[in-house]
């Protein structure tokens, strides 16, 4: 009859006495931290701390200039989420601006990655073009594309020219406030949908090819080998830029500056432009660091809802 | 042995005569934006290292000087001079405490005697002097010689007038005015400040600016309807939308190139204007705004203000170097040489006599209608922060139809209120 005996946990003393345990202590835990340890200092001197000092300063009349300040409380709050409709339009242009990230650049870079996925000789040119908008600086980009969407001088112009016809496609995109946000998006999207589609198609090249020869066995046609092989093999890429694309939805800020400053009338106007106008122009550092403290619950909200979402099982 | 004890009896004379060179020479430093102005101002301003080869400036180029100056000042540090866009911004930086009072280098250094007497005041925070007005500004209609000649217009006097001659143009087929806020944004505040001016007149303009009639009044209500109508009708780049998408580029050739019949815009303007119709071949001048019963009124601004940094470890050769800049001979120097607009103060007649006449005769203008009551108010230079803010970019709300002149007005007057109340308005001369 085996004898259960309950063994006495070591203390620390007894355990620094072990040369096992201190070795093992050494390689996988002080060593790793001492590595870190940099970084971590760095990220607490420039993310952290400011970070604080963001919240508090959210709760106080900073004019930015100086360090004159005196605590209001939730007053900046207040005025953001109850009075200040500026602040309410931003918001929705901000929500606006997250639907059509998470769909149009989404959609043209799962069709651009499956079809290039089938190339099998030169399929790196192609990669290479659809890309090549992504690696410009956004004051390039910017700077091209008001060219081409100038109505004296650009391609509207152009081809209304061409047709006969007169102001058809020669608008005003950017001047025009039901044009100017959409515009402004299709800008966006033209830079960055090349770099999702390079991710999809990495993580499509990564899929083993037997799943999809078992699929043409079992009679699957190519839109059932992307829903049922492809997908499943690339949703946690999918779903994680889903995530980072929400987010990133919400700090949307160079290319609507470079453009339009938010305008006409506010038209494309988001929160982070007016964080800035607020911050710079009108001298409200704090109204502007309550803008920023909610555009960072907002992306907090975000990354819960991918959590509880990974946490019930999802492949994220 | 000899050899050698003279050698070392130099090399301790080299080491201990050497830190009190050093310690002569004291450098003022100053930031400044990248770009053609100073490419052009940098050389005239380092003319100053001549002078007295014990203080020396030293210019840094940042590539938006402003924002970097802001930020290392607000942090107790930044260059010694510190140059803001405007008013406004020094009273935020006097309030806490990060410029210097000039009041004592202003008294021994003799800046009255060649500053205006209203160019100081500009100055002022809470009675003391923390800035000198640099950049002398004001907006006049810039118009094409040949185009008028061509059509046997002339230039307008009054608001009457002007619409009579814009109806023309329109008809020529020609736009009236080369405008567009796709390059500056802010441009828009030019012409809600010039039309208050000149249709509501300064002097109501400085009574809304005192606090003594609200910015409802129905003067300045007037001025903000006509230049919406004046928008609306495309006057300002050929329409609402085309206002919003035109660049400074197009601004210059529609002028110049005589697609575009007038331009209201600053003196800052000049160069351009120079450049571009030398390019064309065609030719340029000017009139004053037209005002609502046709008296020249000429709006003041300033472009740039200069200050000294608290934590300057040596304020004393900074306003060395003030004095030196802000003389009338450098001005004019580099006012016949960059067309720089110059600071208010008296530049000698000859400066003015060697520049082209249509540039002297702005300036000699501007000082006539400073010295006779008929000068006016830029937004830049005499609107609070946040009130400017509203003026400049919400009036885009009324532009595209969101909102009306009044919506905007009982705004601006709400804003205004509360900034006058708090005491954040820049100085405004009294007339």
């Amino acid at each position: 009859m085996a004898v259960l005996t309950q063994k006495k946990p070591k203390t620390l003393f007894e355990k620094f006495n072990d040369a096992t345990w201190r070795r093992k202590f050494v390689t996988n835990v002080l060593i790793p931290w001492i590595f870190i340890l940099p970084l971590l200092l760095i990220h607490i001197y420039v993310v952290a701390i400011p970070a604080v000092q963001g919240i508090y300063m959210s709760l106080t009349d900073w004019t930015g200039v100086g360090m004159n300040v005196e605590y209001i409380g939730l007053e900046n709050y207040r005025e953001l989420l109850f009075e200040d409709d500026k602040f309410g339009k931003a918001l929705g242009n901000n929500i606006i601006w997250m639907i059509f990230f998470l769909t149009v650049p989404f959609v043209l870079a799962l069709f651009a990655a499956t079809m290039l996925s089938q190339i099998k000789r030169g399929g790196m040119i192609y990669r290479s073009i659809l890309f090549i908008p992504y690696v410009l600086a956004s004051v390039v980009t910017i700077t091209i594309w008001k060219n081409l969407l100038n109505p004296q001088r650009g391609i509207g112009a152009a081809l209304d020219k061409m047709l006969g016809l007169e102001d058809v496609f020669g608008i005003a995109y950017l001047g025009r406030s039901e044009t100017a946000l959409m515009s402004i998006a299709f800008i966006d999207n033209w830079h960055f949908w090349g770099f999702l589609m390079i991710l999809f198609l990495a993580a499509m090249q990564a899929i083993p090819p037997v799943l999809y020869d078992a699929a043409k066995i079992d009679g699957a046609n190519r839109w059932q080998e992307f829903r049922h092989v492809t997908m499943p093999g690339i949703r946690p890429v999918v779903l994680f830029m889903f995530m980072m694309v929400a987010i990133w939805s919400f700090l949307a800020f160079d290319y609507i500056f470079l453009s339009t400053q938010g305008g006409p009338g506010g038209a494309s106007e988001v929160i982070a432009t007016l964080l800035y106008k607020n911050a710079f122009f009108r001298f409200e550092a704090g109204y502007g660091a309550a803008m920023g403290v909610v555009i960072s619950i907002f992306a907090g909200f975000i990354i819960m809802i991918f959590v509880t979402l990974r946490r019930r099982g999802w492949d994220i | 042995m000899k050899g050698i004890k003279i050698l070392f009896a130099i090399a301790v004379l080299v080491m201990a005569l050497a830190p009190v060179g050093a310690q002569d020479v004291t450098t003022v430093t100053m930031w400044f934006s990248e770009g053609s102005t100073l490419d052009c101002w940098g050389p005239l301003m380092l003319e100053f290292n001549d002078v007295d080869p014990s203080i020396q400036l030293e210019i840094v180029p940042q590539a938006n000087s402003w924002d970097v100056t802001r930020t290392a000042v607000a942090g107790g540090g930044g260059p010694d001079i510190v140059r803001t866009p405007g008013p406004s911004f020094v009273y935020e930086m006097a309030q806490a405490g990060l410029i210097l009072p000039l009041d004592t280098f202003s008294e021994s250094m003799g800046w009255g005697d060649f500053f205006f007497d209203w160019a100081l005041d500009l100055g002022l925070v809470d009675g003391q002097l923390y800035s000198l007005a640099d950049e002398l500004e004001t907006l006049v209609m810039y118009y094409n010689v040949e185009v008028f000649e061509e059509h046997g217009w002339t230039p307008p006097d009054t608001m009457e007038e002007l619409n009579a001659l814009a109806e023309e143009v329109e008809a020529a087929g020609l736009t009236v005015f080369s405008h567009g806020n796709a390059s500056w944004r802010p441009t828009n505040e030019h012409f809600v400040g010039e039309y208050w001016n000149q249709i509501a007149s300064p002097q109501n303009v400085y009574k809304a600016l005192t606090g003594e009639i609200p910015w409802t009044h129905e003067r300045l209500v007037e001025a903000i309807e006509t230049l919406d109508a004046h928008m609306k009708a495309g006057w300002f780049g050929g329409g609402v939308d085309l206002y919003f998408t035109n660049d400074g580029v197009y601004r210059r050739t529609s002028l110049a190139e005589g697609s575009a019949a007038m331009n209201i815009e600053g003196s800052w303007a000049i160069r351009g204007t120079v450049d571009y119709f030398g390019q064309s071949g065609m030719t340029w001048d000017w009139v004053p705004v037209p005002s609502h019963d046709g008296t020249d009124y000429y709006t003041i601004g300033m472009g740039n203000t200069s200050s000294i940094n608290a934590s300057s470890p040596h304020p004393e050769a900074a306003a060395q170097f003030l004095t030196w800049y802000f003389s009338p001979a450098t001005q004019g120097k580099m006012l016949t040489n960059c067309l720089k607009g110059p600071a208010p103060v008296a530049i000698g007649e000859d400066v003015l006599g060697a520049l082209d006449p249509r540039i002297a005769r702005i300036y000699a203008e501007l000082s006539d209608a400073s010295a006779n009551d008929r000068y006016g108010y830029t937004t830049w230079t005499f609107w609070p922060p946040e009130s400017l803010d509203h003026l400049t970019f919400e009036v885009e709300r009324v532009w595209t139809g969101e909102i009306t002149v009044m919506d905007y007005l009982e705004r601006l007057q709400e804003i205004f209120a509360e900034e006058l109340a708090a005491g954040d308005l820049p100085p405004i001369p009294t007339r």
